[in-house]
């Protein structure tokens, strides 16, 4: 079965290709066919859970797939944001462009996706990981212009993490010669600390890089706000999980609740390190994020600082923590997905502007992407009734409890600078006054509307009724370890601390109410029009009332001195002088026939010369 | 029974037979390399499962070893024939179209020449002997590489013809040294009475034989000739010095020290000697403007790292860089046959001017990224299990040195990923250079009969890619071959 799943993603991304160049027509409707058709298959796995199903064979070693509560959880992630954004994908490019390559490639880099989270081995893990990353590579490119050089950055950093990945690998399969994953977890267990500390880096780099952990992050706000806007959805809401998913595969399936935890002692333990590098993934970037122009770059800077709650999560490893990270990993990946799209739109419709001080009073003009939008911007903060809500309340909760203030400090600073980037993407793309230019924009697309409609209310049930969730993190908690998870359908038992979204629910709709009737009963208001006012005893002249650029610039003058990303630039002096040692190795090669023969005698001197005088061997 | 000499013989005597078909007709010439390649194929196929079994020893003018010149066709000569004659017989079907220069004899020649060459050093088992094969493989590539007869060419083959003299003289004084020590030139005869590489007249006759096959082969730092005459070659003859003639070297080289002497004492020498060469090679590419340059670099890392995989001198590492031997092989040719013609069409070698090409040459530029990607290293490409399979080797070596060793290779391959991959960007994504004229814009594929080789290359590279099972279990059996000094010796001498 997991099998038919991964082929109707690889043949579906193969056989679209052909289709189109075949008959152009058939191009968005097999895209939009493939990508729905493994949604729904993988809906319908739910509780079909295989333990290990072989679908082939590299050089004798077996690939397995396999089904579980966490891996059926990723698929999903994978496979409804990755299909809304290939619906989202019809009108943004309409017919015109011939886009071909990009559903090939977005179909394929979903399809490896849902392998890397179905393989029940590590190298099955790999394969998928790397035709990920090269495809993603393609589809960042995609563009062009600026693109180049963020799919260059991304692919060096992504080359450089699976290499890594790569020695942990196969470091696993010279100690235990298997690649299997439960099979690893059992040798794993009498592992020297050393080796295991060997293990957990050359992975975490690799996963790191892809999950964008500070330090390991530059290559992330390049990407996100250079590759086509659909592919950014997919990029920040799902591609960047799938680091994620290593780090927990890694933690707790491979290694191991105990041994991780276990690993060093007191302020320098492994996971106390890893939620240090969280805290500061969470609260650097949301400020970067504050100051950003650009709609996407603010978005991908964003993206950054939530991945720190999720891997903060993580790393704290304790039942409510980890259900928090899980939690806030699907609940990102639909907000995430979904103000990018919502970001789209207003760029399709624009005609491809994305400068926040350029856009304005689109509400009426897009009412329901606005609407969606704000629903994404409030799960993004955390406002009860989203989804987003739940997850933050039980990283709080497990933070205060435990007694990490500073850890939960840096959590609380990340929500605050959400606020305020939040409020303002909402404001200068939606709200204000609307420039002239954009009087005639019209409404998104029907399936675009469809696509951020659908995320949005996956945001507002999953904020309502938590517990339906909540109890498939529960397994998923039991599977690697943890205690059970004590859910309600609006929450939360009164052992972990109660919570009743459903509750809160009816307080909202009786507040609504009321201040409906208050409102009806006391004085009537007049609307004005938005340029009727008064500044400072003079008219504002229509063009210039605008009050988004510049936004937040006390702010941006106290802090963006301690905001430039330095470690971009360390890596690009890196590899500046790599360059240049490079060059100088060059030389080496002069051109010259009378040098090379040189060279040849002088090798041949260095061998005997080695042998008579200093037997290195 | 087909005997293996015929993959000799045969491409010989076509080589030498061919200039008479011009009384017949002039155009048929230009087919028989293709068909002595095909022929070589075949052949080689159809040895291989009784070689599987037993290496068959050709025994000429019927004196039994070690006192005639005799061919040993193992799974690993047979396997490499193959390879050869695979490679070759695609490229020669590239060049009949290709190759449009009036003095399209000349060329025909000196290719089978070349292949044949490269066909003897795999199959011999006479030191002898190989250092003949060498000189014809030698000989013809020098001419080869002048062929077009433009300056860049000729001063090429000159720089490469010193140096490949020097390295020869160096090769013929060591196998001189081998003869008086010994008396025999039988590998297998000489292989019995090395004990030890221990006495140093022993000694270097063995770094006289490493560096005279090691300039061939392309080991820093004797590999200096490599990309002028790489760059400046007709690009068919690129892809073969390239997929096969170096690594015929480092073959030769490999089968020397493991095989003939069993120097073990001298091996982590290699090791680091292959890991200098993978980084010098791989950071000489990074910079170059030159599409056939960067390529002739990048064959040096991929040399340099099949020397490392050979000198860990494990049955995995070897058998991995045996892999990596066939792997790079297919993409390197790959490479080179496409840049022919994006050369064509562009009318200039500079990477920059091969911007935007996807949209001129749609197949071909799909055909180049697959080579790229599988030299990189990348599933689901033949590169990926060629690779893994060294690093899989390496790790297993108990000595922890050898992590740290693959962690500086792996670093190679990341700059090695980089500027593949910027020229896959370029392809693909960048403008052309002068996008307003018409002619530099419209749909213009290489022809169908240099297309058919291309995409054939890009099929079995994604085929084994997927399937590396095809040619693992071979190259599994070819390195114990290599491995396995004393059923050698046995399988030739007898008793």
């Amino acid at each position: 079965m997991l099998q038919t799943i991964l082929l109707v993603g690889l043949g579906g991304s193969v056989l679209t290709y052909l289709g189109a160049k075949l008959w152009p027509r058939l191009r968005e409707v097999l895209a939009v066919g493939f990508s729905v058709a493994q949604l729904v298959l993988v809906i319908l796995g739910y509780g079909h859970w295989v333990h290990r199903e072989y679908f082939g064979s590299f050089l004798g070693l077996g690939l397995g797939l396999r089904l579980d509560a966490l891996s059926w959880f990723f698929a999903l992630c994978v496979t409804l944001v990755g299909a809304l954004c290939v619906i989202f994908s019809v009108p943004y490019f309409g017919r015109k462009q011939r886009p071909d390559f990009y559903y090939f490639a977005i179909l394929l880099v979903n399809a490896a996706m849902l392998g890397i989270v179905l393989s029940a081995d590590l190298l099955c893990f790999f394969i998928f990981w790397e035709i990920m990353s090269w495809t993603a590579y393609l589809l960042i490119s995609y563009k062009r212009g600026r693109a180049l050089q963020a799919g260059l950055k991304y692919i060096v950093m992504s080359l450089i993490g699976s290499c890594s990945m790569l020695l942990g690998l196969l470091s696993v399969y010279a100690a235990w010669a298997t690649f299997d994953i439960a099979q690893v977890a059992s040798g794993i267990a009498s592992a020297s600390p050393m080796f295991l500390l060997y293990l957990l880096i050359t992975f975490g780099i690799g996963f790191g890089i892809k999950s964008a952990l500070v330090p390991l992050h530059t290559w992330l706000a390049d990407a996100h706000s250079e590759a086509p806007s659909p592919f950014s959805a997919v990029l920040s809401g799902i591609l960047i999980k799938m680091g994620v998913f290593g780090f927990i595969l890694l933690f707790y399936v491979v290694a191991g609740l105990k041994l991780f935890v276990g690993l060093g002692s007191g302020i320098i333990s492994f996971h106390y390190v890893l939620c240090w590098l969280a805290a500061v993934s969470i609260v650097v970037p949301t400020f970067i994020a504050v100051l950003q122009t650009d709609a996407k770059r603010l978005l991908a800077w964003s993206s950054i600082g939530q991945i720190g709650y999720i891997v903060l999560g993580l790393g704290f490893g304790t039942k409510l923590a980890f259900a928090g990270a899980l939690l806030h990993t699907f609940n990102h990946a639909a907000f995430k997905a979904l103000l990018f799209l919502a970001i789209a739109a207003v760029e399709y419709r624009t005609g491809g502007i994305r400068d926040l001080s350029r856009l304005g009073g689109l509400a009426k003009r897009m009412p329901v992407t606005f609407a969606c939008a704000l629903i994404g911007g409030l799960g993004l903060i955390g406002v009860p009734l989203t989804s987003g809500f739940v997850s933050k309340w039980l990283l709080y909760k497990t933070l205060i409890a435990r007694q990490y203030p500073f850890l939960a400090l840096a959590a609380l600073i990340g929500t605050w600078g959400a606020i305020l980037y939040v409020y303002k993407l909402i404001h200068n793309v939606f709200l204000g006054q609307l420039p002239a230019r954009y009087e005639q924009v019209r409404s998104a697309p029907g399936a675009m509307k469809l696509a951020v409609v659908v995320l949005a209310s996956v945001i507002i049930f999953f904020g309502v009724f938590p517990g339906l969730i909540l109890r498939l993190l529960g397994s998923i908690g039991e599977s690697v370890g943890f205690g059970p998870l004590e859910a309600t359908l609006g929450g939360f038992g009164p052992e972990v601390g109660p919570l009743n979204t459903i509750s809160i629910l009816f307080a909202c709709v009786v507040a609504m109410l009321l201040l409906v009737l208050i409102l009806r009963a006391g004085a009537r208001s007049r609307v004005v029009s938005q340029r009727d006012s008064y500044a400072a005893g003079a008219f504002v002249p229509e063009d210039s009332y605008h009050h988004s650029v510049r936004f937040y610039d006390p702010f941006e003058r106290m802090v963006a001195g301690y905001l430039k990303d330095r470690i971009d630039q360390f890596y690009y002096g890196v590899a500046a002088q790599a360059q240049r040692v490079f060059d100088i190795l060059r030389r080496i090669y002069t051109g010259d026939a009378g040098s090379y023969a040189i060279y040849i005698v002088s090798f041949l001197g260095f061998l005997i010369l080695c042998k008579l005088v200093w037997p290195v061997w | 029974m087909v005997s293996p000499i015929l993959l000799i013989v045969v491409p010989l005597g076509l080589a030498f037979v061919l200039p008479l078909f011009r009384f017949i007709s002039t155009k048929i010439g230009r087919y028989i390399p293709a068909i002595a390649m095909l022929f070589n194929l075949i052949v080689s196929l159809d040895c291989l499962p009784r070689a599987l079994r037993a290496p068959i020893v050709v025994r000429t003018g019927q004196w039994a070893p070690p006192f005639s010149i005799h061919l040993v066709a193992g799974p690993l000569g047979l396997g490499m024939a193959a390879l050869i004659a695979l490679v070759g017989f695609l490229v020669s079907v590239y060049g009949i179209v290709y190759i449009r220069e009036s003095a399209r004899d000349r060329y025909d020649v000196l290719y089978i020449l070349l292949l044949t060459g490269a066909t003897g050093i795999v199959l011999t088992g006479d030191i002898f002997n190989l250092y003949v094969f060498f000189e014809i493989l030698c000989v013809s590539s020098y001419a080869l590489v002048a062929f077009r007869g433009d300056r860049p060419g000729v001063e090429a083959a000159a720089k490469y013809l010193i140096q490949g003299a020097v390295g020869s003289a160096l090769a013929l004084v060591g196998i001189g040294m081998l003869y008086g020590l010994f008396g025999t030139l039988s590998m297998a005869d000489i292989a019995q009475n090395i004990t030890s590489c221990e006495p140093t007249t022993v000694f270097v006759a063995l770094a006289l034989l490493i560096t005279g096959f090691g300039v061939e082969g392309a080991l820093f730092p004797l590999n200096g000739w490599l990309p002028d005459a790489h760059s400046s070659a007709p690009s068919t003859i690129s892809a073969i010095l390239s997929g096969i003639a170096i690594q015929v070297g480092v073959f030769a080289v490999a089968k020397i020290v493991l095989l003939v002497f069993g120097a073990k004492t001298i091996l982590f020498l290699l090791v680091v000697l292959g890991l200098i060469t993978l980084l010098v090679g791989e950071m000489s590419a990074f910079a170059q403007e030159n599409i056939k340059r960067m390529l002739a670099y990048s064959s040096i890392g991929q040399v340099g790292l099949i020397l490392f995989a050979v000198s860990i001198a494990s049955p995995g590492a070897v058998s991995g860089g045996l892999f990596l031997i066939v792997s790079h092989a297919l993409a390197k040719a790959l490479l080179f046959i496409c840049a022919g013609y994006m050369i064509y069409r562009t009318g200039s070698t500079s990477i920059l001017s091969m911007n935007g090409i996807a949209k001129r040459m749609p197949l071909t530029s799909l055909c180049f990224s697959v080579g790229a990607l599988s030299l990189v290293g990348l599933p689901p490409f033949v590169g990926f299990p060629s690779k893994f399979m060294i690093i899989r080797a390496a790790l297993q070596q108990p000595q922890s040195i050898f992590t740290v060793l693959m962690g500086i290779a792996l670093l190679g391959t990341v700059v090695e990923g980089a500027y593949f991959l910027r020229v896959i960007q370029g392809i693909y994504f960048r403008p052309a250079a002068n996008p307003q004229n018409s002619q530099a814009t419209a749909r213009n594929e290489a022809p169908w009969p240099a297309l058919v080789p291309i995409v054939i290359l890009a099929a079995i590279i994604v085929i084994v890619g997927l399937y590396p099972q095809l040619v693992g279990k071979l190259v599994t059996v070819a390195s114990s071959e290599l491995l396995d000094r004393s059923s050698f010796i046995r399988a030739v001498m007898g008793g």
